[in-house]
């Protein structure tokens, strides 16, 4: 078996929970990404079905602030 | 010419080279069930939900 000494050099001990927590990390932090930068994956992990997951929310637009009217007062409408 | 390696060696871990790839049999036995549960996962969740469509 290929590699089947490296035992003999590196102590299982150390060796092995090495490995698998390379391996565990690693899976940790790609799944974590994608569920960063996939936006599809929030929602459909909160519960949107396969097809309402894809439906990606505009980003908010800011309102604009009431536009200030000039009316004329019943003061002046009645001036000559 | 190949060196015969000596059997009963105990090596600095404190394994004999047939302890040692007993330990690499079992760890590529679970490495392989654990791919093999992720390649289904995967599959799963590319017929289940939108990833790739």
């Amino acid at each position: 078996m290929i590699y089947g000494k490296l035992w003999c050099v590196v102590k299982p001990s150390v060796g092995i929970p090495l490995f698998l927590s390379a391996v565990a990390i690693s899976s940790f932090a790609v799944h974590l990404t994608l569920l960063n930068t996939a936006p599809w994956l929030r929602n459909f992990y909160a519960g949107a079905g396969p097809k309402a997951a894809m439906v990606v929310e505009p980003p908010a637009v800011a309102a604009a602030p009431p536009q200030a009217t000039v009316t004329a007062s019943a003061d002046t409408a009645k001036k000559p | 010419m190949k060196e015969q390696s000596d059997p009963n060696k105990v090596w600095p871990t404190g394994l004999t080279e047939a302890e040692s790839e007993e330990i690499h049999r079992h760890l590529i036995q679970g490495t392989q069930i654990f791919g093999f549960i992720a390649v289904l996962a995967h599959l799963f969740a590319y017929i289940y939900s939108p990833w790739l469509k």
